[in-house]
């Protein structure tokens, strides 16, 4: 654990190293990345002032709603941006050295990878978020409470980790894989953005069963808001995020070992 | 030369072969539409049988024109690709198999892929290297120490990667894939673009080490003369085969028995009835021939005396073959190797 933890330091150190040598670009990255993700909220907010509420969901728990997406996102990336970003790593050859270095793949893979300025740009917005709308919604806090919340960030993070992981493998197969991220996720996440409740059957199933974004927000903000749509689902489900996450990770994990042995390596032969 | 019989094989490789899928692409917009609906593919074998041994200490230029199949054996070799059949010992180990442990026994240096950050020192490289092989310190600041003053490095070591010359940037680079002591290390064009005086750098430093510290070392080069000035031995590869194995001196002695003659001729006509010698023009003016044989045929003695008992020559000159054009007529298939 200590040599993995130091790896870590050494990785992230020569990371925001090298991000430093352009300090203006460095910061001004940071704030870009924030104020890019506050106007989608403001554009949202500012239309919600039409509705008052959706699905009976106020401007609050929705911004509670919301928050569990910027924060599981900005841990996110400090651990699984090279997963997000994994085809280029194929295409560029990046990955015959992680291949050539005694480590596990994904461990390098996982330590090395970290954008701290743009976690830090998502993080504090999900932090902001959570402060504003968390003393607003009327959550009654007690330490299981809490233990709950850092348990489901935890899953949640792990739940998009594993469908980059999922990604990450099919890129073995076909390098590329720009568009299925395109549909597959960032979609996802975009419908992630309102309660799970407002969408179709076809919508809500894919959600919960095939990439299961459901899990990262809108299951774990029922805990604490218990809204009356929760009614339509079993109440079970508030609770299954962490085995979703690791099952799912698992899974994926299984595919990547296996998908493994087809890498091509890029070069001429 | 090395007591070859007694050395232990370090590398053992046989019959190992890798199969590609290539998607064949058709032309034109016609043919692109058809392809999204109906790929063609075709196989290509990379790696078509081929087997060698390497003993600790040698040091082998593996060289083969592009696609040859070179690459993919190095990246078999290396731990990178799995091989479709044939068995591989590297250092004890199956690389395929045991990728994390055997990759500590080795070290591999691009030439056009560094493995040290753009935005920083090489020295801030070399310590998350340190932490990613778990270099013990003293291990590594000797290393550090002594490969500085070797490729001296001590003027550069502290700067930004991206304001180095090329030449810098490659010592550095062989440097970072040195510091936990490989026992094998492969140089994948270690020199390309860099100026004369790198190449003549790099390839000293990788001689000395060599002799100093026994390391196993494989060369993949387009540069004849990385593999004239630091190995000994030479495997050829194309299509996927290996074309010859042995040692380079063989192949300059086998197949280096031509020569050419190009001599200068004072006065028009010049009527050359020659057999074993092939006649060519080597200028416009006529007045210049080259004259090619093989000294197996004919000596140059007997070759010039009946020149110059026939016709009068103003300037002469007697070239070997270059190890370059050997190795040019060996790929395209004008000398046969056994």
């Amino acid at each position: 654990m200590r040599d993995i933890l130091s790896l870590f330091f050494a990785y992230a150190k020569s990371g925001l190293k090298s991000r430093f040598q352009y300090k203006l670009d460095a910061i001004v990255a940071t704030f870009a990345v924030f104020l890019r993700e506050a106007g989608g909220i403001i554009a949202m907010y500012l239309a919600l002032l039409k509705f008052d509420t959706i699905n009976n969901w106020n401007i609050d728990e929705l911004l509670f709603l919301f928050s569990l997406i910027f924060i599981t996102y900005g841990i996110f990336i400090v651990f699984f941006m090279a997963l997000r970003d994994f085809s280029d790593w194929i295409r560029h050859g990046d990955f015959d050295r992680v291949m050539l270095r005694p480590r596990g793949l994904l461990t390098q893979l996982v330590l090395c990878g970290a954008d701290w300025l743009a976690a830090l740009g998502h993080g504090t917005l999900g932090i902001v978020l959570f402060v504003i709308s968390a003393s607003r919604v009327g959550i009654q806090w007690n330490p299981a409470m809490a233990v709950y919340y850092i348990i489901a960030v935890i899953s949640g993070v792990l739940i998009q980790g594993a469908i980059f992981l999922f990604f990450s493998s099919i890129s073995f197969y076909v390098v590329e894989t720009g568009s299925l991220k395109e549909i597959f996720y960032w979609n996802m996440r975009k419908f992630a953005i309102y309660p799970l409740s407002i969408y179709n059957r076809f919508i809500q199933s894919i959600l919960i069963f095939v990439v299961p974004f459901a899990f990262v927000n809108y299951f774990p903000a029922q805990f604490f808001l218990r809204k009356a749509d929760m009614a339509a689902y079993p109440e079970w489900l508030m609770y299954i995020s962490p085995v979703v996450g690791v099952t799912l990770y698992l899974l994926a994990y299984s595919f990547w070992r296996f998908s493994l042995r087809f890498y091509k390596s890029t070069g001429n032969g | 030369m090395r007591t070859m019989q007694t050395a232990k094989n370090i590398i053992e490789v046989n019959n190992l072969c890798k199969t590609f899928k290539i998607h064949k692409r058709a032309t034109g917009f016609k043919g692109a539409l058809k392809d999204i609906f109906h790929p063609t593919y075709e196989w290509k074998k990379a790696v078509d049988n081929v087997s060698f041994s390497i003993h600790e200490g040698e040091m082998v230029g593996f060289i083969g024109p592009n696609g040859a199949g070179k690459s993919t054996t190095i990246k078999m070799l290396s731990g990178i690709l799995y091989p479709d059949s044939g068995d591989m010992q590297v250092a004890g180990y199956v690389p395929y198999k045991q990728r994390k442990e055997y990759v500590a026994n080795i070290g591999v240096v691009f030439g056009q892929k560094s493995q040290i950050s753009w935005d920083l020192s090489p020295l801030d490289s070399y310590e998350v290297i340190r932490h990613i092989y778990r270099i013990p310190p003293k291990q590594y600041k000797e290393n550090l120490a002594r490969y500085t003053e070797l490729l001296d490095m001590g003027s550069f070591i502290r700067q930004p990667v991206r304001q180095l010359s090329l030449g810098q940037r490659m010592r550095a680079d062989i440097a970072a894939a040195l510091l936990h002591s490989p026992k094998i290390v492969f140089f994948d064009e270690p020199t390309i673009g860099i100026d004369v005086v790198g190449k003549d750098k790099i390839r000293k430093f990788i001689r000395t080490l060599n002799q100093t510290d026994n390391i196993t070392m494989i060369f993949t080069t387009h540069d004849m003369q990385d593999i004239v000035k630091t190995c000994e031995r030479l495997i050829i590869i194309d299509d996927g085969q290996k074309l010859y194995d042995g040692s380079l001196e063989n192949v300059k002695k086998g197949y280096g028995s031509s020569r050419i003659i190009e001599a200068e001729f004072e006065s028009l006509p010049i009527s050359l009835d020659l057999s074993h010698a092939v006649v060519s023009d080597a200028d416009n003016s006529g007045l210049k021939k080259r004259i090619a044989f093989s000294t197996d045929e004919v000596s140059v003695n007997e070759m010039m005396s009946a020149l110059m008992n026939t016709h009068n020559i103003k300037d002469v000159s007697i070239r070997e073959p270059e190890i370059d054009a050997i190795i040019r007529d060996i790929y395209e298939g004008r000398i046969v190797m056994n």
